[in-house]
């Protein structure tokens, strides 16, 4: 696959300086090797899609092109998305990156979907390290992949799996951008007002604190959205059983594999009492719980609070590429990013009750560091109040998950082994993750 | 107070979309005859401070004659006035002074049913074979229509009543001395069509129907907005149409909006229909410090026909109505805002806004903003202004209708009759009693809530689109802010003054001592952002104003300019239930600095 530089040496040179400092990008350093370029859209203003590769990673770049006489018009002005002179076939050009310019991420879109699009406004929603979003006046979301994997992303396998089976908690997908194999960006409609659920936790959490009362006195409680949150991820986990194989695995075998990552990654974790606990309890054949099983699914792999959108319509699911670290969330509220801690891509198929763990995850987390940033010093004693919020959320997202018709079919017939293996699945979760988030 | 002395100039057909509508028991309000019962004539010597106030029509509750066991709606007579609350001449006098005023009145009517004490009913009951005796919907047993539910399930346990004088059930869908009018019999319907001719006549402006969805039943079917009430609802409309083109028909059904908007036909039925849904959930929202339960009700409302408005409101005579919501969220209401069961009534709570929000000046100021700012004109009710309690031992919903507190003298100024003739006893704690909440005081006062709520309703009418502008959402990820925008109406041109944005004059409230006046002078062809911080914390707001970007925000309030509007998110700052109305203009208002040698 690899090749030489096709038509112009110095455009993997351009690109290399560029990966080296775009925002978000943590400074890709080393030479880009230039192993797919299409000319888009000719000419200028023009578009050369290229895909290089910089120290192993496949890196996704739209090059516009205009003419040096021309105004650059990018996004915001900012001088920082040009990346220098370039000579070829249409002569000089300013390369600039195409996705920070208005006009040319509409010619962009416009040839990924194959209709004329004339937007009145473009703005950026997302800025990962592995994709960038765009809004088109609130009607379609581009999304391009920044850094891609050879073969489909499993993003977007998952969303437009979900999609073709009829769950409509995601926003749909318009059209799909891929070339030679590789995914390189998708469009979907555009979900119009709305917050993520980090935000929407971290409210409830806020007036609990200042409230000091018990989390169902309090006037911002979490309970009925996290019940709601819980039946949207049932059916998701349900549609990705009817869109992906599935297999049923038995609890014990998923026990094993879960010690054997945590002796893999963390071993103190293994050692610890509770661990020791759950897998006693799970895998003994005195237990009353052993002996179940559990399908494994297509699952969502890193699925928290913030992944998921609160709608004028629901609970939708927003991301679904595991590992994605956003780093500049436009309009996000601060501490919005708090739980978007780089795991690397999760499994991607797993029991469902994985995906159930990460998100009663993320309730103790939102508890603890909102304590944290309200309270540094912890003179206020948050920690029970909080260890309440999180107690009774994981119960209604819980309930709402379990009560959802047809999902015993995906998990142990045992509300306690569910429970414990929840737990532990937790505690996988935690094998990798910072101190800071450990803590949490 | 000023007396501006001004009358209703010609027709205006469709006034009702930018009026603030003032809601008023008659018996509560002004006591002129000192009998202990308000009247007309008392209603009328307030009519200068509901002027003052800048109130653009009222809505009276029943003055018709009635045994009063259900507050008035309960009519014993369709063509006549309670003798308690004055003559029909007095009744004209009013409504020819507040033309005089600009301001209009329309009145409650309740065609669904009668008193059981009606001549029309009295009659019907006597025999099986009496000229009014199908005028009541009659059935030899209580088996039918067993879908329907029951309304005032606190003391009703079934839609059928045995009359032993008649031998029969009657079918009523309220309380069993209401019995329901049958429209199957066109009779009823001419007689009906007759009742409202006689007080369009007589000068009245519109009327608020009570209980609309009930008035036909059928089969298999709950009974509740049937076919056959719009049908009628059609006709009474093109009565109306024909011979009175300015007055309005706003619709009482407690439904959710997609049901709701039935009530608007094609624009061929009723001008104006109450918003329930929206109103718990305005409470819901402030107590949960987040913008969905409002944005997911307000996503639910299709679009409503040409010229046609929604009534919207905060509190109003009769509970605040949980039917609307779902169990989960009737359990939460409860919880937060009735925490005493005497609060509760049937399937609401009992109180009026200021006890509800617990006296919180501030929280009741941002939901006043949201009132005068979501789609809809609003209807406020009567004391409100003023942050008058209420008294929840009192039986039924008599809690939130006691006399309105007029000044600290003896029974609050209401009446000068002794304290045992008060149709009700007026308020008289240490936090709520007319000693330290009435008019006079806070009239007195220009930091009190009454100048406050005042200044805003000014703001309000000098800016027509909060009227009859379009409705835009804003999107900010912070949950608590609820930001939108009220854009001049598509194809907008036709009313008032477009053209005079009210900043470019620095002139806001020009026309708000204009009272039926609207447009004259205000900001038509501006949009108006609205954000709303609906936490009691500060909260940051980064807003996609992207659309508007170059225009210059300009505050409503103080005509302040902001900093134009950035091609990216805008960020703003919210106070503690803070809010901002601005004015987006797309010229520069900030004024030149002064220069040395100009001094």
């Amino acid at each position: 696959m690899t090749s030489t530089v096709r038509g112009d040496p110095t455009l993997g040179e351009l690109v290399e300086h560029y990966v080296a400092r775009r925002p978000g990008w943590f400074g890709l350093d080393g030479q880009a090797t230039v192993i797919d370029d299409e000319i888009v859209v000719p000419g200028h203003p023009g578009i050369r899609d290229v895909v290089a590769e910089v120290n192993g990673t496949l890196v996704h770049l739209p090059v516009g092109l205009r003419a040096p006489t021309e105004e650059n018009k990018a996004l915001g002005g900012a001088e920082e998305t040009v990346l220098g002179l370039h000579e070829g076939a249409e002569g000089v050009s300013v390369a600039f990156d195409a996705v920070r310019d208005q006009e040319t991420a509409a010619r962009l879109l416009q040839a990924v979907t194959g209709t004329r699009i004339d937007p009145q406004r473009v703005r950026q929603v997302r800025f990962d390290t592995s994709s960038s979003t765009l809004a088109f006046d609130d009607a379609l979301d581009f999304t391009i992949f920044d850094r891609l994997v050879d073969g489909p992303h499993p993003g977007l396998e998952l969303l437009v799996g979900l999609d073709r089976a009829g769950f409509n908690h995601v926003a749909a997908p318009v059209a799909i951008w891929r070339r030679g194999g590789r995914d390189l960006g998708v469009v979907q409609e555009h979900i119009v007002g709305g917050s993520s659920g980090w935000a929407m936790a971290r409210t409830s959490v806020r007036d609990l604190y200042a409230s000091r009362v018990s989390p169902e006195e309090a006037g911002g409680d979490f309970a009925s959205e996290a019940n709601r949150l819980g039946t949207m991820t049932a059916r998701m986990h349900l549609t990705l059983a009817e869109a992906f194989p599935r297999r049923d695995e038995s609890v014990a075998s998923i026990v094993s594999s879960i010690e054997d990552h945590l002796r893999a990654t963390d071993p103190s974790l293994l050692a610890a009492p509770e661990t020791a606990r759950l897998i006693e309890e799970l895998k003994s054949p005195a237990s009353s719980v052993s002996g179940g099983t559990s399908a494994v699914v297509r699952a969502h792999g890193d699925f928290h609070l913030g992944r998921v959108w609160r709608g004028e319509q629901g609970w939708m699911v927003v991301e679904l590429t595991p590992g994605e670290h956003p780093v500049n969330r436009p309009g996000g509220v601060p501490g919005d990013a708090d739980l978007d801690v780089d795991v690397g891509p999760g499994p991607f198929e797993r029991s469902p009750l994985g995906d159930v763990a990460d998100m009663l995850w993320s309730f103790g987390s939102v508890a603890s560091v909102a304590a944290a940033r309200r309270d540094p010093a912890g003179r206020e004693n948050l920690g029970p109040l909080g260890q309440q919020w999180s107690k009774r959320n994981r119960e209604a997202f819980l309930a709402g998950y379990l009560d959802v018709p047809g999902i015993a079919d995906l998990v142990p017939k045992s509300r306690q082994a569910v429970q414990l293996l929840v737990n532990l699945f937790e505690i996988n979760r935690l094998a990798g993750l910072g101190s800071r988030h450990r803590e949490s | 107070m000023s007396n501006g002395n001004r009358s209703l100039k010609g027709n205006q057909p469709d006034w009702y979309r930018r009026a603030v509508f003032y809601e008023v028991p008659v018996r509560g309000f002004y006591d002129a005859n000192n009998d202990g019962i308000g009247d007309f004539r008392g209603l009328r010597e307030k009519l200068e401070y509901i002027q003052w106030l800048g109130v653009d029509c009222l809505w009276l509750l029943p003055y018709y004659p009635s045994p009063m066991r259900d507050g008035g709606y309960d009519i014993a007579d369709y063509f006549s006035v309670h003798p308690d609350l004055g003559t029909t001449e007095d009744l004209v006098e009013l409504i020819d002074d507040a033309h005089c005023r600009g301001i209009r009145i329309i009145a409650d009517l309740v065609i669904n049913h009668t008193s059981d004490e009606h001549p029309w009913f009295v009659e019907s009951r006597s025999s099986r074979d009496n000229a009014y005796a199908d005028w009541y919907i009659w059935s030899d047993d209580d088996k039918r229509w067993p879908e329907a539910r029951i309304v005032f399930l606190d003391v009703e346990t079934s839609n059928w009543t045995w009359d032993p004088v008649r031998g029969q059930y009657f079918w009523h869908r309220f309380y069993s001395h209401q019995p329901d009018l049958n429209y199957e019999n066109p009779e009823v319907e001419q007689a009906m069509l007759g009742v409202v001719r006689h007080w369009l006549d007589l000068g009245l402006d519109g009327f608020r129907l009570d209980a609309v969805p009930y008035l036909f039943q059928r089969d298999g079917t709950t009974g509740e907005g049937l076919p056959e009430t719009h049908a009628l609802l059609r006709r009474l409309r093109k009565e109306i149409d024909a011979g009175y083109p300015d007055k309005v028909l706003l619709a009482e059904a407690n439904d959710w909006p997609a049901d709701l908007v039935d009530y608007f036909g094609q624009g061929d039925e009723c001008h104006m229909c109450f918003n329930f849904p929206l109103m718990p959930r305005l409470f819901m929202a402030v107590r949960r410090e987040q913008r969905f339960p409002v944005t997911e009700i307000l996503s639910q409302a299709p679009e409503i026909p040409p010229g046609c408005q929604w009534a919207i409101f905060l509190r109003n005579h009769d509970e605040l109505s949980l039917e609307k919501v779902t169990e989960e969220e009737r359990d939460y209401m409860v919880a937060e805002y009735a925490k005493d069961p005497r609060m509760q009534r049937n399937l609401g709570i009992g109180r009026r806004l200021a006890p509800l929000l617990e006296r919180d000046r501030r929280l009741v100021e941002l939901l006043v903003a949201l009132l005068l700012s979501l789609p809809g004109s609003p209807v406020w009710y009567y004391g409100d202004e003023i942050l008058m309690g209420d008294n929840v031992y009192l039986g039924d919903r008599d809690s939130v209708r006691t006399p309105m507190q007029w000044s600290p003298d003896r029974n609050g100024g209401f009446s000068k009759a002794d304290f045992a003739q008060l149709y009700l006893p007026p308020l008289m704690d240490p936090v709520f009693g007319y000693q330290a909440v009435n008019v006079e005081a806070q009239q007195r006062n220009p930091g009190s809530f009454l100048h406050w709520m005042r200044r805003m309703l000014q703001v309000r009418k000098s800016y027509e689109q909060f009227g009859t502008g379009d409705f835009e959402p804003v999107d900010c990820a912070n949950p608590s802010v609820l930001a939108f925008v009220r854009a001049p109406e598509k194809g907008a041109g036709s009313h008032g003054a477009p053209g005079k944005g009210a900043g470019s004059h620095g002139a806001p409230g020009k026309g708000a001592e204009s009272p039926g006046s609207p447009g004259e002078g205000a900001g038509a062809e501006s949009p108006v952002l609205c954000v709303h911080n609906l936490s009691r914390f500060a909260q940051p707001a980064w807003l996609d104003l992207v659309k508007w970007s170059g225009r210059t925000p300009v505050e409503l309030l103080g005509r302040v300019p902001f900093p134009p509007v950035a091609s990216g998110l805008t960020h703003m700052t919210l106070g503690p239930h803070g809010f901002y109305w601005f004015e987006l203009v797309e010229e520069n208002p900030v004024d030149p600095e002064p220069r040395l040698e100009d001094s």
